[in-house]
Formats: C-alpha cells, structure tokens, sequence
C-alpha cells in the first residue's frame, strides 16, 4: 500500500519549534511567523492560531496602548477588530487558509482592502483612506495581508473589478471607470432598468493612472468584513453620515436604483451610501 | 490565443482584433487596453451558441464576449482553473465551470442521455447540473474551474477511470461515459442517495477531477 | 487529493470521499460496532453519524473531501488524537477509538470526544490549508486557537488558558478569550485558518 498526496501537502511534515519557526517570515504560503522581543505588533482580531513564548493580547483602546495608538492606529472605526500582540516569543498568524504574505514600507504608503490586513509593526501608521473600506498604511515597517490566491502586483494603467482589487501603493486614487457602451442607448436603459438581455458583470471597474502598484487577488470572492459604523456627517467627507439612505452618489446607475454587480455592494449598504 | 497561467487561481489572455473570447460573465478580474464586454445572448456562432447562451442563462452563468486590442485577467470565486489545450479533439465539460475559452472553438451541447442511456436524466438529478453538457471541439484553449485542485486521470482501452459524479470537471477524447450502480455502491458510499453512483469512464483521454465533491 | 494504491490491501476511510478510482475495488460500509470503531462512527451527541467505510482492492484509489487540504501521519505505535471530521483515510491496520476530552469541549461545545488513531502505520487528515507541525516540548509549552487545533500526538497535556485579556474601546467583543495550552513532549498539527473557531477571539 502505497500513501500519496496528489496535490498540496508537504512531502514529509516539517517539524517546528521555537528555534526553527523563521522570524517574521512565511512557514508556508498560509501561515506567517512574527517573532516578539520585547516588541509590539497590531495585529486583527481572531487571526492568530498558536503561539510560544509569553505573549499577552490586549485590545486596543485599553489604557496601557494610548500612546501607541496616538502614533500608529487612526482607524476609531476599526478599533474593535485590533488587538496589540506584546511580549516574548513567536505567533503564527493565518487567515481562512487564505494566502499571505509580508510586505515592507520604507516611507511609503499603501492603501488596502480592510479586511485583507491581518497585522502590522507599529512603526506604520494606519489610517483610514478616504476610499470606503480600505486603510492606508504609512511610514517604514512590515505588514502582513491575506489575499484569495497569490497577490498579483500590476503596473497602471490598468482596470480593475472592484472585488478583485486588494491594495494599491503610490498610486492616486482610483476612479470609477463605467462601460460607456453598456448605459448607452436605449437597449442600454431597458437592460440597465430591467435587468432583461443580462449584464455583462463588468460595465464597472476601478481605473488606476499614474506611476504606482496595484494589487489584485484572484478571486471575486470578497473577505468577509466586519461592520465598523460609519465616519462622522460632515461636508465634504465620502461616506459619511450613515442612514440618510437611498441611493445617492452612485452614478447615473445609482440614481436609477439599479445595484450592478460589482458596485460597492456591502460598503454602499455600510455607509449608507 | 493561449491562456498564461498566472497562479493556480488566475490566467491571463491577450486579446487581439478580430478574435472573440468568450468567457463567464463576471469572471473577468482586470484588464488593459481597449477591452469590451459584451453580455451574449445569442452568443456568436448561431443556433449552437444560443443554446448554451440560453440555458446557461438559466443558470445564471452566462457568457459575455471579450473582444478589442489588450489583456485581460480572469479569475473566478477563489476557484482554482485549469487550463486545457485542445488540438483537435473534443472536451466535454459543464457550462457553468467554463472561465474562458477562445471563440474560434466550435461550441455545442451535448445531451448526455444520448451516450450512456439513463446518464443524463440520472446525471442531471445527481448533480443538479443539466441534462446538457457543454462541448468545445477545434484548436485552441479552455480554461476550466473547479472547487479545490484538480488532477488529470489519462484513460487507456483497458484501465476505466471510476468517478464520483460530484468531483467529475470534464474530459476529452474518445471516451464513453456510464453511469453505473455497481453492487452496494449505494449504500456503501454515498453519503446520501446522491452520490450511489459513480461514473465510469472508459476508451482512451483523460479525465479531470477536483479535490472536493462541491459543486461551483 | 490523496492517492492510495492498493495490491490487495485494504483502507479505511471517511464515507463518501471517494473521488475518482481505477482498478479494481470493492467498497464495504462500516457502521456501529466492532475493534472501537463504534467510536468513531457514534460518537456524536447530536447522533449525527459519522460512517466509515472500507476499501479493498487492486489499483488507485482517490479520496478528498471539501477541498480540503491533506497531511500524511506516519505512526510508529503512538496514538493520534483528531476531531474525527478530520480523518479521512487510515491504513486498515491501525486501530481507532474515542477518548473524552471534556475540558475543551467544556466551553466550545465540540469535540467532547476525540478520535484516536493508533498502532503502525498510515493516517491522512484533513485541514483548511496545509497544516503546520509544531513540537511541544518541556520548556515550549504552545498555545493553539481552538478553531486552528486539529491533531496532536504523544505525550501532552491540554488545558484551557484564559489568562488572555481583551478589553476594547467600545466594548465590542471584550471578555476573555480562550486558548488550549499544550503541555508536554509531543506535536501540535494546526491549521492556516480560524474558519471554527469558537472559543478564541484572537
């Protein structure tokens, strides 16, 4: 009898301990090792599976951690996702068998889907983009994302479907780019209100221009997001000032009533766009 | 117009003019240059096309035509895609596990009752999928998806290739498919009645089969 | 995916996750009963069942379940311990059974019982993403998230760790969170994912 795996699967189980666990470096395309000495990491709640060493988790927004979320965390609406990892030891960190990886900044700054971040070293700053739903990073540190298959770096210009995109990096932010052809004409408004002739799914995409990087992930199939309230109602803020509903802002579709797929679907829903 | 893995959950396909790509509507995850998508209802080769246009809008899985001057990523769902190139032969495969495959392929419906007898209303109450099998015959590149990894399993005259109904993808060449509802099968395997039987495949090809009995 | 050829011997393996075969087989049910494979078959409380069945013949035999991914368990007379909806295929030979492991499932609800694999030779289980392995030692206690936990052998001890604060600004998920602490001299198998986790919020 002979056992084999077909797919995946080390060929014979590597062995880990404290001393052969790589420090802030994938074990596998799935699990990442960050190693604390002394050090903090941010890191997103329930995304931790093991760790060594003495290492306690706090919240963020206990007490102890002001200083440390003056400097690196400026998300109030994220914050109850967020633990501070502090201590001696190593942790690994994973996320729905989803892929992951590290990447480094050094005084730069990205922006990323808010539920493909897992961690990052405080020396970042986070904050929120003015993009609904994605965070910025900014400054010199390492961070760790989850994408659904192998993040895939593109060069603008570029189009992207809105679930695929995960991040971008120097890049200005992206605009809404809509299928002329397909709202034009009047087949393109019976289709548009009635559904009837079907949408191609792509008559929206994100557009990139300018020097930059974005980040796709392979699939459609979005992260699950946690709610996180909305920011506050003022003039001139995207987003802001949940409940007023309808949907306004959304474009010549939107004023129609009319979701297309690949809208922002459950960040319009969120904010209340 | 060959497609370039990219990883095991994305390819990318230059699109050149003059020539169609059809793909899933929705499927398509970037692109660069001057791209159209066009929903297909009759979809571009007449009545054949219309069929599958049809019932695959049934499905809710229709088709769209990538047609202009650039390069457009595709991906689906997380689901990995397995690239075939046909050079010549046949390859039957569900409608709905088609990502993308080139316009020049001749397209046509199957219905699988024809080959093995019961197969296909069996086939169709098994899996939920259609009586209609999806074939795509000439020269050039599919792109197939399925729930987890796929194996290819070749298929020689004296070695039939026994597959649950729910993890078969597709298959090409000359080969004839049987349901069958060996002994015990039944009640040996199946989970519920769903999976009594299995699919015998035999003649010579080769069969693909993914790592999971979910469907898409 | 995993590929067992067989020369006449045979497999034990979760119900329904054959996926493709070639050669010859025979397919035999096991239900209830007999060498503690009750166990595994009953054992849970919901009085779903979990069936086994056997497979016995000439050729290649392809099992997978859910897209999961498959890690090989060689075993050299120690004993397995995994939620049984992780195992998919053993060796004939080797012998399962249940254990109670009340504490964990004192707070999560599941895996009051464990499957046991034990004796010489061959387990595949199943995980969310290739596992990693991680060795529990003396001076190397490790704490595992409930959800991430699927396997462990030798010689270790678990308890509930909730010595974890978790406090928030808004209040929002506060209260304690929970860990398995393992203790002893064996290997932990964990999963790259929390997809079950019940217990942990961290």
């Amino acid at each position: 009898m002979n056992f084999g795996p077909v797919t995946g699967g080390p060929g014979g189980p590597t062995v880990f301990d404290p001393y052969t666990l790589p420090s802030d470096d994938n074990v596998n395309p799935y699990t990442f090792c960050v190693e604390l000495k002394g050090s903090q990491w941010l890191l997103q709640k329930g995304k931790m599976i093991a760790y060594y060493g003495r290492i306690e988790f706090d919240g963020v927004g206990h007490g102890r951690f002001d200083r440390l979320l003056r400097t690196s965390f400026h998300s109030p609406l994220h914050a109850g996702d967020w633990v501070v990892a502090e201590g001696q030891g190593k942790m690994l960190l994973a996320d729905r068998a989803y892929d992951v990886n590290s990447y480094d900044l050094d005084e730069g700054n990205l922006t990323i889907r808010a539920g493909n971040l897992l961690a990052y070293q405080p020396s970042l700053a986070l904050k929120q983009s003015i993009v609904p739903g994605f965070l910025t990073l900014i400054g010199t540190g390492k961070f760790v994302a989850a994408s659904n298959g192998p993040v895939v770096f593109m060069e603008p210009p570029l189009r992207v479907d809105p679930q695929a995109l995960v991040g971008w990096a120097d890049c200005p932010s992206p605009c809404h780019h809509y299928d002329h052809g397909y709202m034009s004409g009047v087949l393109g408004g019976i289709r548009s209100l009635t559904g009837i002739g079907g949408s191609s799914g792509e008559e929206h995409q994100f557009e990139f221009v300018g020097a930059g990087t974005v980040l796709l992930q392979s699939s459609e199939a979005l992260m699950a997001e946690r709610p996180v309230g909305t920011v506050g109602a003022e003039p001139g803020v995207p987003g802001a000032g949940a409940g007023h509903g309808g949907h306004g802002g959304q474009g010549p579709l939107g004023q129609l009533g009319v979701r297309m797929p690949g809208q922002l679907g459950d960040f319009q829903r969120r904010l209340g766009l | 117009m060959p497609f370039r893995e990219i990883n095991s959950k994305m390819v990318e396909a230059q699109i050149v003019p003059g020539q169609t790509l059809y793909s899933q509507r929705g499927a398509m995850l970037a692109y660069r240059g001057s791209v159209s998508f066009t929903p297909s209802i009759t979809g571009g080769q007449g009545g054949v096309m219309g069929m599958i246009g049809r019932r695959v809008a049934n499905e809710q899985t229709p088709l769209m035509a990538v047609e202009g001057s650039g390069t457009v990523m595709f991906g689906h769902g997380g689901h990995h895609v397995q690239v075939v190139n046909l050079t010549g032969e046949t390859l039957y495969v569900e409608a709905d596990r088609l990502l993308a495959f080139d316009g020049t392929l001749q397209q046509g419906t199957m219905f699988m009752g024809s080959q093995g007898g019961v197969m296909g209303m069996v086939r169709g109450q098994v899996t939920g999928q259609g009586l209609f099998t999806t074939t795509l015959k000439g020269h050039g590149s599919v792109a197939v998806m399925a729930h987890g990894g796929v194996i290819e399993l070749p298929i020689t005259p004296n070695r039939p290739v026994h597959v649950d109904p729910q993890a078969y993808v597709a298959h090409h060449g000359d080969v004839r498919n049987k349901l069958s509802t060996a002994l015990g099968w039944r009640d040996m395997v199946g989970r519920g009645s769903g999976e009594a039987f299995q699919l015998e495949l035999s003649g010579q090809g080769a069969v693909y089969v993914q790592a999971s009995e979910e469907k898409l | 995916m995993l590929a067992v050829d067989l020369t006449g011997d045979a497999v034990k393996a979760k119900n329904g996750s054959m996926v493709a075969y070639d050669g010859q087989m025979a397919f035999k049910k096991m239900t209830g009963g007999g060498e503690g494979l009750r166990g595994m078959v009953t054992r849970r409380l919901t009085g779903e069942q979990m069936t086994v069945m056997e497979v016995q013949g000439h050729g290649t035999c392809f099992f997978a379940d859910r897209a999961s991914e498959i890690n090989l368990v060689g075993l050299h007379g120690e004993k397995l311990y995994v939620e049984s909806s992780n195992l998919l295929c053993t060796d004939a030979g080797l012998r399962t059974g249940t254990t109670f492991t009340g504490l964990r499932g004192g707070a999560t609800g599941n895996g009051l019982f464990t499957t046991t694999v034990e004796g010489t030779g061959q387990a595949a289980i199943m995980s969310d993403g290739p596992a990693v392995v991680l060795r529990v030692s003396a001076q190397y206690p490790l704490s595992v998230d409930p959800g991430a936990y699927i396997a462990h052998t030798g010689d270790l001890r678990q308890s509930f760790q909730s010595g974890v604060t978790f406090r928030t600004l808004i209040g929002e998920g506060s209260g304690e969170a929970f860990q398995i602490r393992f203790e002893g001299e064996g290997l932990v198998y964990v999963q790259p994912s929390e997809r079950n986790t019940v217990g942990g919020d961290i």
